[in-house]
């Protein structure tokens, strides 16, 4: 069964939210763990929620403290170049995201009336249902694709005379 | 353009990477993950933490909720922050700002998800076109002298029909049907009306008749 989408939102009610969390902050823990083991790096976690009078501290207080005293002995400037809280970093993936579909759908736009264009040269397809946008974007596929023609031909001419 | 596949989700070994390069994307994807896991969880489930991550080539990065510096201190001085009507307001703006950036963000992951879909789609089309094997779908390169001749005279005739289309249209003040095949992904229909030539997928040569709209060219 495929996973259901969970809404970005507070998690109403009571027991859900508990039962999110505490799955979710094992797995937080974990994801810590491994990217410590793989990379060979530091890292330490402080969390503070309701559930607990004491904040959840991985991997232990004192090696928290260590990493903590290597961060907090670094100039600032080295401290806050990579400092992120919710708002920059959703805005950040916000970007990263809006970069992909961009990408994405001119790829997409470009592959779909390429198809449409194989599709008027065969009279397959009518210009009925095609708009002004997609008239003016098939006229210049169509001239690109000329351009190769012309380019692929001037090649035969200066390799098949004399 | 063929994607490059990606490697999709292996199981690995934890255990430190031995090739550097692999190490730094890891570490890289990773770090990003882990920061995203832990957005959620704070949004969520209404918690507060600070994450410190040190790369492997010694920069530090971090993240926190509501901030790095307000959770380290808290932590250290074991003393709870103040709790002041300031703070209850700087907060609740805040957590607006972030409701409202979550949902343009849940927003654009469905567009990107559209947009993955369309691509599988197109994918999809363009295997079955191949086993069709009409020609001039072909690379161009691929083509032979007498073909790239016919493609071109086609493609010359396409072209004046499409600008003759579009004048059409703006005479008729008729500028917009829905775009067809923009956002919203393929439709490719078999309108009634199109009397297709004969469409020749061998190589003999197809002659290039009177062309009205929606008649072939091949």
């Amino acid at each position: 069964m495929p996973r259901s989408k969970v809404k970005l939102a507070y998690i109403s009610n009571d027991s859900a939210r508990r039962t999110t969390f505490r799955k979710r902050e094992s797995g937080l823990i974990k994801k810590a763990e491994e990217i410590t083991t793989l990379c060979g790096v530091e890292a330490c976690a402080i969390l503070y929620s309701s559930y607990s009078p004491e904040p959840n501290v991985w991997p232990s207080p004192l090696d928290a403290q260590r990493v903590i005293s290597r961060f907090r002995n670094m100039a600032p400037p080295e401290q806050n170049k990579k400092m992120a809280d919710q708002q920059s970093f959703t805005r950040q993936r916000l970007e990263k995201t809006t970069e992909k579909v961009t990408k994405l759908g001119t790829e997409n736009q470009h592959n779909e009336m390429t198809q449409v264009m194989y599709q008027c040269l065969s009279g397959r397809l009518g210009f009925e249902c095609l708009s002004i946008g997609d008239l003016y974007y098939l006229s210049g596929l169509v001239s690109q694709n000329l351009r190769v023609i012309d380019r692929r031909l001037e090649f035969f001419q200066r390799h098949h005379s004399g | 353009m063929a994607k490059k596949p990606s490697m999709g989700r292996q199981k690995i070994k934890i255990a430190k990477i031995e090739i550097k390069n692999h190490l730094q994307v890891t570490f890289s994807k990773r770090r990003s993950g882990l920061f995203k896991k832990a957005s959620e969880l704070c949004t969520l489930c209404g918690v507060e933490i600070s994450i410190i991550v040190f790369s492997p080539a010694g920069k530090v990065f971090s993240f926190g909720h509501p901030n790095v510096d307000s959770i380290v201190d808290q932590f250290l001085s074991r003393n709870p922050p103040p709790n002041t009507t300031t703070r209850h307001l700087i907060d609740a703006h805040r957590n607006a700002s972030v409701r409202d950036l979550n949902s343009q963000l849940t927003q654009v992951l469905n567009e990107l998800e559209a947009e993955k879909k369309r691509s599988e789609t197109l994918d999809h089309i363009r295997k079955l076109a191949s086993q069709r094997k009409y020609w001039w779908e072909k690379s161009i390169d691929e083509l032979g002298l007498n073909e790239l001749g016919q493609l071109r005279d086609s493609m010359v005739v396409l072209k004046k029909n499409v600008t003759n289309q579009t004048d059409k249209l703006f005479v008729e003040g008729n500028v917009n049907p829905s775009p067809f095949f923009s956002a919203n992904g393929i439709a490719m229909v078999d309108s009634a009306e199109i009397k297709p030539y004969q469409m020749n997928a061998s190589s003999t040569p197809p002659h290039v008749q009177n062309i009205g709209y929606g008649h072939g060219f091949f």
